[in-house]
């Protein structure tokens, strides 16, 4: 008589989903000064400069009643990167934001810089101060260490102090890394209202325009 | 013989033989009707160059250049769906590319699969993750609108339009409707 002894095949539980690098939780002490900033403002029109992020929308639409302007730079660049023509990005970034000067409260910069090369950057950030109006915000990071990039970020709101960041792919660049003089020449005509160094490496920053 | 007096039982009747199997026909799917609503569906292979109004739900595969009004109800822009157009709805759901500004009195749902270039006017908007959007997002606009007089929401249909004033299918004719009071239910090729 055999019994049958065979267990039966159980499969194995799956591995926990390791988080890439970059991906995960970051508490923020500047970020809340930003919504502090842009909730001061009757109707305030808020640039992001990101991939639209459904949730971001009905924070920013619905608890701060902004209207929010999408211009996915980080789109631009990729498909600058894909094509092999970096170079062109500054003539593209100076043509991509159709919006008459000191029209936007708030602007949503993220970690674009470290995808640009320096004349790039320039011309990005000349733009952005025009388009800022007196009073307005600009919230961004930049990265401190000589790495290849090589995915983008993707941030989600979980609490007005807690960012959530998504990575998905990009083509590989070496990160531009600005030190504190090279970021403030570039916003020439905003002032530094914070600057804080993350665990991450990265440098959060906000700028006020006077 | 020590049986109660009892009533007689009738005879118990036959246990029925069970009817043989017969097949059901196939069930018969209406999905573009609904009772008291009826849904249009404009194919991929129809072109529009015009102005497309109706006061029923709609769907579109195929593509639209022009304007598209549907105040007092749901626009779906399927996943063939290509629209260049200006767009008004109550609730405009889409799952394919739109270049053109919408405006909805109640909601904007891009699908994970849908595209967007251009402004978005509406109280509520949801954008899933992998969805496509550049433009901007105005909520506060259309909720403030919703109490003007003559807002979208207040102007009901007394019935459907007829379509655009040019139609192009590239596959299949288009049948125009009998008459203006009863649009066809479904256009475009199968």
């Amino acid at each position: 008589m055999f019994w049958n002894t065979r267990k039966p095949s159980v499969a194995p539980p799956p591995a926990p989903a390791v988080p890439r690098a970059g991906e995960g939780l970051t508490r923020s002490k500047v970020f809340p000064k930003f919504l502090s900033a842009l909730a001061r403002q009757p109707n305030p029109v808020l640039l992001d400069l990101g991939p639209v992020v459904g949730p971001n929308v009905a924070f920013f639409g619905e608890r701060l009643a902004c209207k929010i302007i999408v211009e996915d730079v980080f789109a631009t660049i990729e498909r600058a990167a894909a094509a092999g023509e970096r170079g062109s990005l500054s003539a593209a970034l100076s043509s991509q934001f159709a919006r008459e000067s000191a029209s936007v409260d708030g602007i949503l910069c993220w970690d674009v810089f470290d995808y640009l090369d320096r004349e790039a950057g320039r011309t990005l950030a000349v733009r952005l101060t025009a388009l800022l109006r007196p009073g307005g915000a600009l919230y961004g990071f930049f990265g401190t260490t000589d790495i290849e990039l090589t995915h983008y970020s993707r941030v989600t709101f979980e609490a007005e102090d807690v960012l959530r960041v998504r990575t998905y792919p990009a083509t590989p660049v070496r990160r531009t890394v600005l030190v504190t003089r090279d970021v403030n020449r570039m916003f020439e005509g905003l002032a530094v209202a914070e600057s804080v160094l993350l665990k991450t490496s990265a440098r959060e920053c906000l700028f006020r325009k006077p | 013989m020590w049986k109660r007096d009892e009533a007689p039982r009738p005879p118990q009747p036959a246990a029925p033989t069970p009817a043989p199997a017969v097949p059901e026909p196939p069930a018969r799917v209406e999905a573009t009707r609904q009772p008291g609503r009826d849904l249009v569906n404009i194919g991929k292979s129809v072109v529009i160059k015009g102005e497309l109004s109706a006061s029923e739900d709609l769907t579109i595969e195929g593509q639209v250049e022009g304007k598209v009004d549907l105040r007092q109800n749901t626009l779906t822009i399927g996943t063939n769906a290509r629209i260049t157009a200006q767009v008004s709805a109550k609730v405009v759901i889409v799952m394919g590319r739109v270049h053109g500004n919408i405006s909805a009195t109640e909601k904007v749902d891009i699908r994970d699969n849908g595209s967007v270039d251009g402004d978005l006017s509406a109280p509520r908007v949801a954008i899933a993750e992998g969805a496509h959007f550049r433009g901007s997002i105005d909520m506060q606009q259309a909720k403030a609108g919703d109490s003007r007089p003559g807002a979208a929401a207040a102007a009901p249909h007394a019935s459907a339009m007829p379509p655009a004033t040019s139609v192009t299918p590239a596959a299949s004719p288009v049948t125009p409707p009998a008459a203006p009071a009863k649009p066809p239910a479904s256009v475009g090729a199968r």
